[in-house]
Parts: structure tokens; sequence; C-alpha cells
């Protein structure tokens, strides 16, 4: 593996985020907290009129949350499969699993199903054991093929993904497409998560919306998928015992009761607890933390003890971010976070790994590596160039 | 592999094939691109060949001088070939190819990620009170070596993680002051559910403090008796540089990346290229926080072979996020996040800051 900063990666030193004056907008009109947002004067610095094409693109109404029509008639009671539809979600998970894109009315129809799977499903999402846990995944569809090959075929096996579908690699919209496809095929056999990265700020910075762009020739895709995202679950309860969700604990959530009267239906807020849950990380300090950076928190191992012994938990598990082993203990086991995302940014030669919890609550690790990908080389060779 | 498809008796075939594969594109993917034969995508898939029917034309130069140290990078035949250094194909992937050119040795290393145990390591062991940086690429090096003056210059993630520094950098995330605000409001609120966000005042506070951007004004390791002395009036060869010629050895590495939990990009990377009569190594700190701040620290050294004098060149960029966005209206691209991308377009677009510069000549 090498370094591919040649290849257009989306990731680092990709790009700036857009219009952030469009994000307050955005963030107030939706967060229906009640907690206006007063503007600060780091953001301030940026809220400059940048006449960049993406802007404008943003300024269009059309670019707003809900835009893409998706939710426009939602149901009122979950989606009930058909024959037919269930032909055509075969045929379409089929088509995906050779990573090939579904056209955009294609999406749009898995998209506003899917709106009638998600809407019904709780925020803390109740799971039975078997099922296999898994951590980010970040658009490397072919790791994802080679996570059922390691797991179990779905249905077969039943799993937990506990977010980030898309961004940093080259296969956002297949992985995204397959894992949604295969929601409203099989809803009660495997559960999807929302991670941080499932929202429209981030997407548009780590390479999702770039790679609708690419693939669809327009933003409608990325409209669609971002605006399903926010149907998503935040967080899955196993048998009671195992509490999943993507970054980890908030100070404002002491309860599981608590994240159940959670209003999740919106964008990812940059703060109060549906933040934290998508983006707070363990640290090895007792008590909360806050970042240097200046936002997100921190917890400790004694935030994890008194959190699982409250809610009768064995074991907090998390994805969020990047082991080398893929996956790691902390607080004494309390926590464990699971990244399934291998040799990630096809760079970093890290392992993946996914949970099994049977029916005894017996956890086992399964760890593999990048697929090997016919066709097309595993080490990607960097052309020499005269740099200066 | 522990994957239970793996834990049946026997070598399982497809497994075979598979490693064979693997081994065959990576041997393959260091033949330089002139070489490469024409339908890769068959190739792949049908039958594996094997490498060593490949021919190497014949260089029409001069006899070179200089020797590759390594026999598992590309038969360069002295040479004509361009050495490009890949990885072995194993997990994890290793590869440390080297090449001397008179009393010059020059040679590079790839691994992964540090892992679970070396990364526990650095952080109680060698780099105490730094919270590090996701990536670190820890046994990654490139390294010059004047083998007749015993002087040497190496760039390491470790020693470039030692410069950054364990104190406040004054830098926060452009949504900072909105959280840290609602956090305090909401201390003194009930929330929803009737707890009681019993949150210390204390805790709203920064616990540790360590420069979470990374900046590191690291210029690479030397070692010697002879050292490098500053001298700006020095400058480098641009134009013997900007020559295309023929470049003998040439790599590109991360030493160290953090993502800053998604709030932009924090990356040194070092990049060398080997031409005959000398050698060029550019070494990159690139930060970028979104909405707040671009930075870039280039560290450049140049060796004349023939004349034995290193010239090592010390840039720092720094601007705001928005100024060096709005330079992108009077270039002519259509596409801003392309040239936020790259970083050769930010560092023409943000204001230098400072330069030194430092000589030796053996």
């Amino acid at each position: 593996m090498d370094m591919d900063l040649d290849v257009p990666m989306h990731d680092a030193i990709e790009d700036q985020q857009l219009g952030p004056t469009l994000d307050e907008d955005r963030e107030s009109a939706n967060t229906g907290s009640g907690v206006e947002g007063t503007n600060t004067e780091s953001v301030g610095q940026a809220t400059g009129p940048l006449e960049i094409d993406e802007v404008e693109d943003l300024q269009d109404p059309d670019f707003k949350p809900g835009s893409s029509g998706i939710a426009d008639q939602k149901s009122s009671k979950p989606l009930e499969l058909t024959n037919s539809t269930i032909d055509q979600l075969d045929k379409w998970i089929e088509y995906l699993s050779k990573c090939q894109v579904l056209s955009e009315e294609e999406v749009a129809r898995l998209c506003k199903m899917a709106v009638d799977v998600l809407q019904f499903e709780e925020n803390v999402k109740p799971i039975n054991v078997p099922v296999t846990i898994c951590g980010d995944v970040h658009g490397q569809f072919h790791d994802l093929i080679e996570l059922f090959k390691i797991g179990g075929p779905c249905p077969d096996t039943n799993y937990l993904f506990m977010g980030d579908y898309v961004d940093r690699g080259y296969y956002s919209v297949e992985t995204v497409s397959l894992l949604v496809a295969m929601k409203v095929r099989y809803p009660r056999r495997i559960t999807i998560l929302r991670g941080n990265h499932e929202s429209r700020q981030i997407t548009q910075v780590y390479g999702f919306y770039d790679e609708c762009l690419r693939k669809y020739g327009s933003a409608s895709v990325w409209k669609m998928f971002t605006d399903l995202f926010d149907y998503f679950p935040i967080t899955a309860l196993v048998d009671n015992k195992i509490f999943c969700l993507h970054g980890g604990l908030s100070p404002m959530v002491e309860t599981v009761d608590q994240v159940r009267e959670l209003n999740r239906i919106q964008e990812v807020p940059h703060e109060g607890p549906m933040c934290d849950l998508l983006w707070s990380d363990p640290d090895d300090r007792g008590g909360w933390g806050i970042s240097p950076r200046g936002a997100g928190f921190t917890f400790g191992q004694d935030i994890s003890e008194q959190f699982n012994h409250t809610n009768d938990l064995s074991l907090i598990a998390r994805a969020h971010q990047l082991v080398m082993e893929g996956y790691a203990w902390s607080h004494q086991q309390s926590v464990v976070t699971i990244f399934s995302a291998p040799n990630y940014c096809y760079r970093c030669g890290n392992q993946a790994a996914i949970m099994e919890v049977d029916e005894n609550h017996n956890r086992q690790f399964l760890q593999y590596e990048p697929s090997i990908r016919p066709g097309e080389p595993t080490v990607s060779r960097k052309t020499p160039d005269y740099f200066l | 592999m522990s994957g239970r498809r793996y834990n049946t008796k026997g070598i399982n075939v497809l497994e075979v094939n598979s490693a064979r594969e693997a081994h065959a594109r990576t041997v393959h993917a260091r033949l330089p691109v002139n070489q490469q034969p024409q339908q890769q995508r068959e190739f792949a898939r049908e039958q594996i060949p094997v490498p060593s029917r490949r021919v190497f034309p014949r260089p029409a130069t001069a006899t070179p001088r200089h020797v590759c140290n390594n026999p598992n990078n590309p038969p360069c035949a002295r040479c004509g070939t361009t050495i490009i250094p890949s990885p072995r194909a194993t997990l994890p992937l290793e590869d440390c190819p080297s090449v001397t050119i008179d009393n010059w040795t020059i040679s590079t290393r790839k691994r992964p990620i540090l892992n679970s145990q070396e990364f526990e390591d650095w952080e109680n062991n060698r780099l105490k009170g730094l919270a590090l940086p996701e990536m670190i690429f820890g046994n990654n090096y490139v390294r010059i070596e004047n083998t007749r003056d015993n002087w040497s210059l190496e760039f390491n993630a470790l020693d470039a993680l030692k410069h950054v520094k364990l104190e406040d950098s004054g830098i926060r995330v452009a949504y900072s002051q909105k959280w840290i605000n609602s956090k305090q409001e909401k201390h003194k609120r009930q929330m929803p559910g009737g707890a009681n966000f019993d949150i210390e005042e204390s805790s709203l506070k920064i616990a540790h403090q360590y420069d979470w951007t990374y900046t590191t004004k690291y210029r690479g390791t030397e070692e010697g008796t002879l050292r490098l002395q500053r001298d700006d009036e020095a400058s480098l060869p641009i134009d013997k540089l900007a020559r295309p010629d023929n470049i003998l050895f040439f790599d590109d590495m991360i030493l160290f990346e953090d993502e800053l939990a998604d709030n932009g990009i924090s990356m040194l990377n070092v990049k060398i290229r080997v031409m005959d009569e000398r050698l060029l190594i550019l070494s990159r700190f690139f930060l970028r926080v979104d909405d707040v701040l671009i930075r870039v620290i280039d560290t450049r050294v140049c060796i004349e072979f023939q004349e034995n004098k290193v010239l090592r060149e010390f840039k720092e960029y720094e601007g705001a996020y928005k100024d060096v966005i709005l330079r992108h209206r009077s270039s002519h691209s259509h596409d801003p996040k392309a040239a936020l991308r790259d970083s050769n377009w930010v560092v023409q677009n943000t204001p230098l800051v400072s330069r030194q510069c430092e000589s030796l000549a053996f």
C-alpha cells in the first residue's frame, strides 16, 4: 500500500466546508431544539461572502434539508414488502453487490421505502442476540463484501452497523446503497445506526458529496441520502445488555431512557446530547474532559462504569476511532471500540474487526484484512514527479 | 486472518491463489509506467505471468554510477529504469529500498501505522504528555547518509512529534465558542427526562493541554560531527532541480496524519527524488482547520553529490482560511475544493511567514 496522495482521494487534503453562513441557517431551521445558535467570533470569521460555485448551489432553496422529496409522502405505518418490491430489492442487492450504482430514480425509490422503515425505529433500537456488531466502513465497498464473507451473509447472520458508511473510501455510494437496500429488504435482520459522517456538513468536506457529483452529475443523490440519514436510529440496545452507538456518552444522558426522548430526525447538531452520542471518545482520564480543540467530550472509566451500572448494562460498544487491530478495549472492558475498515484510507495497514455476540452473550472478535480486488492492483504505485 | 473460513484443515486453494495474485500485482506495480503491460486488467484476471519474463531495455546512457542496494526492488540493471519503492507482497507490508551514489546512500522504509503496543509505548514513554495523532507511520523513514564523512539526515515521525508543543496552541475549531456556551447554559438547566445536568464546572475547562494541531517545525534529524550552518543567503538551485533529469529513486510517504476529529487535516509528508547529480527532499507539514486557518511548513533538502554540498531551506506559510479561499476567485480553476486539496496551490496562495536557509559542505 502506498500513500495515494496523487489519487483523487477525498480525505484529507480535500477541502473546505461549504458556506458556513448557510450551515448556520440550516441548523436553526432544522434543530427545533429551542437552542438558538448564537453566532461566535470564530464562526463569524468565515462568514464572508464566499462566491464559490458550491455556495451558489447551496443558496438554492432546493438544497435545504428535505428538499430531495424522499420524505414528502411518508406512510403512517411501516413498509410492508410485497412480492414485487421483494423482487425489486433482490435485484438491486444483486446489482449493488457487484459494486454497481443504482440509477438516480432507483435511489429515490429506495430512499422512499427506507424512510418508511427507518422512521418507525426507536432512538434506542432493541436488538436480539445473536448479532454481529460492526464499526466504521467508510466507503470501502470491497472490504464490506469481505466483512460479509467473514461474518456470514445477510440475512443468515444478523448485523448491527454503528455508522460511518460514507466518506474517505472510493465507494461511498455503492456502500450506503447496498446497506440501505439490505435494511429495507431485511428490516429485522440488519440495523444501521447513524455515525457522525451521516451528515450534510461532514459529507461535503470528506468525500461523499463529491463522489455523488462525480457518479451522478448532480447533487440530487447526495440530497436523498442525507435526507434519509436524518431517519437513522442513533443507538441500539442488544438484549438490554450492550449499548451500541457511534461515538460515546454524553454528560446530558445518564440513562438509556433519556436517549429515547431525543428528537433525532434532524441534521446532526454541533452540540447537545445527540451530537455527543455521535462524536465523543473514551479517555484514560477520569470524568468528563473537553478536547483541546475546544469542542467535543471525552469520558473516563468512572463515567462508563457509572453509566453501565445505572442502566444495568455489561458493555458499551462504539466505533468512531481507528484502532490498529480492528477492536480495542478500554475502561477495563466496560467499553469496546470496533473499527471495520481494514487498511483505512487505503494506506494505514490496520486490521478490521467485527464482534459476534451469540445466544449466550459470548463475544468473539473476527479480524480481517483488506480484500483483494480482481482487476485492480492492491498496491498503487506512485508515479515519480518532479516536485520542487 | 482469524476468520473462521480459514480455520478449516489444509490450505484453502482460493487463499493460495489470492496470495499469488497479490504478490504478482505488487511486483507488477513496481514497474515503471512505460514498461507495464498494456492490458493490465486482463492480466489481473487471467493467468499470473512470472515477473522475471519481463524484458528491461538497456539504457542508452553512459554507465550509471549508482548502485541499487535492495534486491527486492525493481531490477534496475544499472539501469535506465526508475526505482520506485513499493511494499513487499506480504502483510504487514514492508519495503526498504536503498540506492548508493558515490559516498551517498539513500534509503527509505514504509510500514503500516503503529500497532497498539507500539502506540502505547510512544504514548507512555517516548512522547509522554502528548495525545498522539491517529495515524502514525512510526516505522517509516527517509534517510540520507554520507558514508565517507559520517554525516546523516533522517526524517521520521518520532522526532517530528517531539517538536509538537505541550501547551495550548490557542487555536479552536470553528464552532468551539458556540459549543462551550451551550454547555454553560445547560449547566443551569434541567434536562428532559427529569435528570439534572450535574457536570462539574471544572469539567468545562480543557484538562489536558497540548498542541492538538500537531504543528511541528521539524527539519529532520541530523547526525555527525559536522553540522548544517545558518546561511540565509544561500538558495536552492531551482534551475537545476527543474530540469527533467532522469529520476533514479523516488519515494513519497506520510509520517503522521490526524483528521482533527473531522475538523480538517494535519499531516506530515516526505517526498524524495534522486537524480544522477543531486537529490531533493521535501518534508511538508500541512494543516487545515476548517473555517479557521491554513498552515504549511516546508523543509527542503538538496544535496549536490559531486560537490558534496547540502542545502536546507525552511519556509513557513500561514493564512486565515477565508483569505486563502477568497484567493481562489482570482485563479482560473472552477473547483475550489480541488484547489484546497492541492498543497502546491495552497502554498502559492498562503502568505510566507518566514524563511531560513542552512548549508554544509564536506
